[in-house]
């Protein structure tokens, strides 16, 4: 039923970027995200609905293919979830005045906080600019289907527009207090290419003379392009290579570095390497804090440390066919991402503040719906 | 203070200039004020301020412009902490021109400020010193050892075993090739002789705790040789001397320790190595030759990549093999029984002095309780205690970068060196702190980390 609703324009949109994902032509967590919400958008505006469980189900099964074409790429399943919640939300407020909505009952109670965990859908205030529109939210109306469409697809695409605004301002409110947290003089340790601690940084660089550590982390190299262009921003910046991290360990103030998700218990993906730098740093008590959006907050677990759980890239990067008469003798491993447990971080840095990882488990609850967390 | 200033300086000029020193200093701290003293007319001035003043000034109009693009707070800052240290990096002009101390460092601070800003955090590693080219050879130094001196600068020769043999060998061939000359003695004579040669070879590549302790030996030696001596004979014995040397404290110390260490590998585990050590490999090729059955993890990184070459030598003697790079050692630890490192010395302290990233593969091994063995001759004892990789390490030249790049990276992203703002440090060795060592396994036994200091004990003598 829901399939019959995705028109085949739709169905192109989403199979496109599922084709996408999966040949790994859009990598890297905030463009996906952002490919995502765009593919969402337009299957929102194109598609057909009477009531909002038929269209959760239309935008629920997208999600699903996006994230069996990629379901290492987190961010592509959250931004379906905060959709989700999104739509959710303002179909709440639309349809406060009706008797039809609220499974939620308005008496408070610590169980009902723990059970329901969205306080919000409790307390959310009348819209009075929705006033009018409450009356005409016709559910299953036999002679209009479109007419709970047509009355919410405009609140609805203002929502979408508010999780893309945020997804393009993530490193601007990432980077609002930087200077708040470096101090001068500071000798700082990064890895990799991330793009929100670049931000971050180059943030501070007016207000704070500091220097910053770059490790090469080998094989994708990104220390490189981070150093380069910190440099070019008039950071003084120094490159080793990842051997000499736990040598210059003692000297270093604040380890910065970035995630690729950041998971229900606290814990992230992160680029291979951080494993290293993170027990380092716990090693000489340095703090560890990572800079992530949001957007990378993903309700899952990785409970068994699983090995798959990795990606794996290119193994010629490690061991190139160059060497020819080994190539075919020895394993070589490569493994794109490292998980970092939750006792090895101080802080997250996000867009909507900080938090210690034992908060993550909250930031989640208030991000996405509980029904959502398997697609 | 300033008030101090004005009153002493129409009392004595030369005591005027040197009470003027700190408050000028502060003056130019806080970059903002010029003159706290009521302005004089030049023809009360002396010359010596009239100079000052000038200098004032000029330095002013440098800091006004060097504090437009950086904030004034830090140029403050900066300046503070330049005032004790003494410059490395900048030398100005003005404190050879101005001659007096007093005259010369309070613009010393603000040309610093320019100059040093967008290098202050290297100073840190700044004594590290970057290796140079070995230059023209000062007096005869004999051609074994220009030729040696060019393999180490060139990396050709590495290892801290391979460069100790070697540098004996050259000197066998030194001592055999030369001759005392009228009325010297040998063991006096061949010292100086020597030395030379020995600072070439320093200056190609600093020395090694085992080339140290070698020459160390053989300086004894030589000066314990008989007087009565015939020439021929003395060199001939010299030369059988470190032949002992390098075959009791290296060849056989080895052969001990691949057994010793053999027998700590057992059927189906799994050994994690890190770079290429020779002892490691030694005792990996023993323990297959008998018949043991188990496979290798070699770990690797930039910039020396050795570990290639030990995994050719592994890979063809058939033993089971798994290469990555340092980074991606959390993956795989959670699967490894031991790891294996060699070292480039031992300290009292129980630290292992070791290729740079030892103490990440130690650090991670530990945090999952896998053993951590360290295979090391008791030769690389070094008597001092180290606590940190800095006050001794060795950086890399930062030349021929390409080379240890994979080929899927295209060169142009690679070109880093000459960028403003930009440094890149390579050093070559880190300390394993002894707490990540499980155990070291020498030709006197397997011991602790902190049994380490006793180990000239063992070996029956008081000094090494």
């Amino acid at each position: 039923m829901a399939t019959d609703s995705l028109s085949v324009a739709n169905q192109r949109v989403v199979d496109t970027l599922a084709a996408r994902l999966r040949r790994r032509q859009v990598v890297g967590s905030r463009e996906t995200a952002l490919e995502t919400v765009l593919v969402l958008r337009q299957v929102i505006s194109k598609a057909r609905f009477s009531n909002i469980d038929q269209l959760v189900e239309i935008i629920r099964s997208v999600g699903r293919k996006l994230v069996e074409a990629q379901p290492k790429e987190h961010t592509v399943g959250n931004t379906v979830r905060k959709v989700l919640h999104h739509i959710r939300e303002e179909y709440h407020t639309a349809s406060k005045g009706t008797a039809v909505v609220s499974t939620s009952k308005d008496t408070l109670s610590i169980a009902k906080f723990v059970l329901q965990g969205q306080p919000r859908k409790q307390n959310v205030p009348q819209k009075t600019t929705l006033n009018e529109s409450h009356d005409m939210l016709k559910e299953n109306d036999a002679d209009d289907p479109d007419a709970f469409a047509r009355t919410l697809k405009p609140v609805l695409m203002e929502a979408i527009q508010d999780v893309l605004d945020e997804l393009e301002t993530v490193h601007d409110n990432i980077s609002k207090n930087a200077k708040d947290h470096i101090h001068s003089d500071e000798i700082i340790l990064t890895i990799g290419k991330s793009s929100t601690v670049e931000a971050f940084l180059k943030a501070a660089a007016p207000y704070r003379k500091y220097t910053v550590i770059v490790a090469d982390t080998a094989p994708s190299y990104g220390g490189h392009d981070m150093a380069q262009s910190l440099s070019s921003a008039g950071i003084s910046t120094v490159l080793v290579p990842d051997s000499s991290i736990y040598a210059l360990m003692s000297r270093i103030n604040k380890v910065m570095i970035g995630a690729h998700a950041i998971l229900a218990n606290g814990g992230m993906f992160a680029i291979t390497g951080s494993l290293l730098v993170a027990t380092a740093a716990r090693a000489h008590s340095t703090p560890v804090v990572v800079c992530a959006g949001q957007f990378k907050l993903t309700p899952q677990w990785n409970l068994y440390h699983e090995y798959g759980a990795l990606d794996f890239a290119d193994p010629s990067s490690v061991l190139g066919f160059e060497e020819g008469n080994l190539v075919d003798k020895v394993d070589v491993v490569n493994p794109f991402y490292d998980y970092v447990r939750p006792e090895l971080i101080d802080a997250f840095i996000t867009n909507d503040g900080d938090h210690p990882p034992s908060s993550v488990y909250r930031l989640i609850k208030e991000a996405y719906d509980d029904e959502d967390y398997e697609l | 203070m300033s008030a101090t200033a004005t009153i002493t300086m129409s009392a004595l000029p030369s005591k005027s200039t040197i009470k003027l020193a700190p408050a000028q200093s502060h003056a130019e701290a806080s970059s903002s004020q010029a003159q706290n003293q009521p302005p004089k007319s030049q023809k009360q001035m002396t010359k010596t301020e009239r100079r000052e003043q000038q200098e004032r000034q000029r330095a002013a109009k440098a800091a006004t412009k060097a504090a437009g693009p950086q904030p004034g707070g830090s140029n403050q800052n900066s300046a503070q902490v330049k005032k004790g240290a003494p410059p490395a990096a900048s030398t100005s002009a003005s404190v050879k021109k101005g001659g007096k101390g007093p005259d010369g460092k309070p613009t010393k601070d603000t040309k610093e400020t320019t100059s040093d800003d967008s290098a202050r955090g290297l100073r840190i590693f700044s004594h590290f010193g970057l290796p140079k080219p070995p230059g023209p050879s000062k007096g005869d130094i004999h051609p074994a050892i220009i030729r040696l001196g060019l393999q180490f600068s060139e990396f050709k020769i590495v290892g801290a075993n391979a460069r100790c043999i070697a540098t004996l060998t050259a000197f066998k061939t030194v001592i055999q090739d030369y001759v005392t000359p009228p009325n010297n003695t040998l063991s006096r004579h061949l010292l100086t002789h020597l030395s030379p040669q020995i600072t070439h070879l320093v200056s190609a590549r600093p020395m090694s705790v085992t080339m140290g302790n070698a020459i160390r030996e053989l300086k004894l030696e030589i000066s314990g040789s008989d007087i009565d001596l015939p020439e021929q004979d003395a060199k001939n014995l010299l030369c059988q001397k470190i032949d002992d040397y390098i075959s009791e404290r290296i060849t056989i110390a080895d052969q001990v320790i691949q057994e010793t260490a053999g027998t700590k590998i057992k059927d189906g585990d799994v050994i994690l190595t890190y770079a290429r050590s020779s002892v490691v490999e030694q005792v990996l090729v023993g323990a297959w030759d008998d018949g043991k059955q188990f496979s290798v993890v070699v770990v690797d990184s930039r910039p020396m990549l050795e570990g290639k070459k030990l995994l050719s030598v592994l890979s063809a003697m058939g033993i089971p093999c798994t290469y990555l790079l340092l980074p991606s050692i959390g993956s795989v630890i959670t699967e490894v029984s031991t790891v294996l490192v060699g070292a480039h010395s031992l300290h009292s302290n129980g630290a292992v002095f070791s290729r740079a990233g030892t103490a990440l593969v130690a650090m991670m091994a530990k945090q999952h309780s896998v053993p951590v063995v360290v295979c090391c001759e008791t030769y690389k004892f070094a008597e001092t205690i180290q606590l940190d990789s800095f006050t001794k390490n060795e950086l890399a030249p930062a030349g021929d970068i390409f080379s240890s790049f994979p080929l899927t990276r295209s060169r142009d992203t690679l070109t880093l060196n000459k960028q403003l703002n930009l440094e890149i440090l390579n050093p070559l060795y880190d300390l394993t702190p002894p707490s990540s060592i499980t155990a070291v396994v020498t030709e006197v036994g397997v011991i602790p980390p902190s049994s380490i200091s006793s180990i000239p004990l063992a070996l029956g003598r008081t000094t090494l």
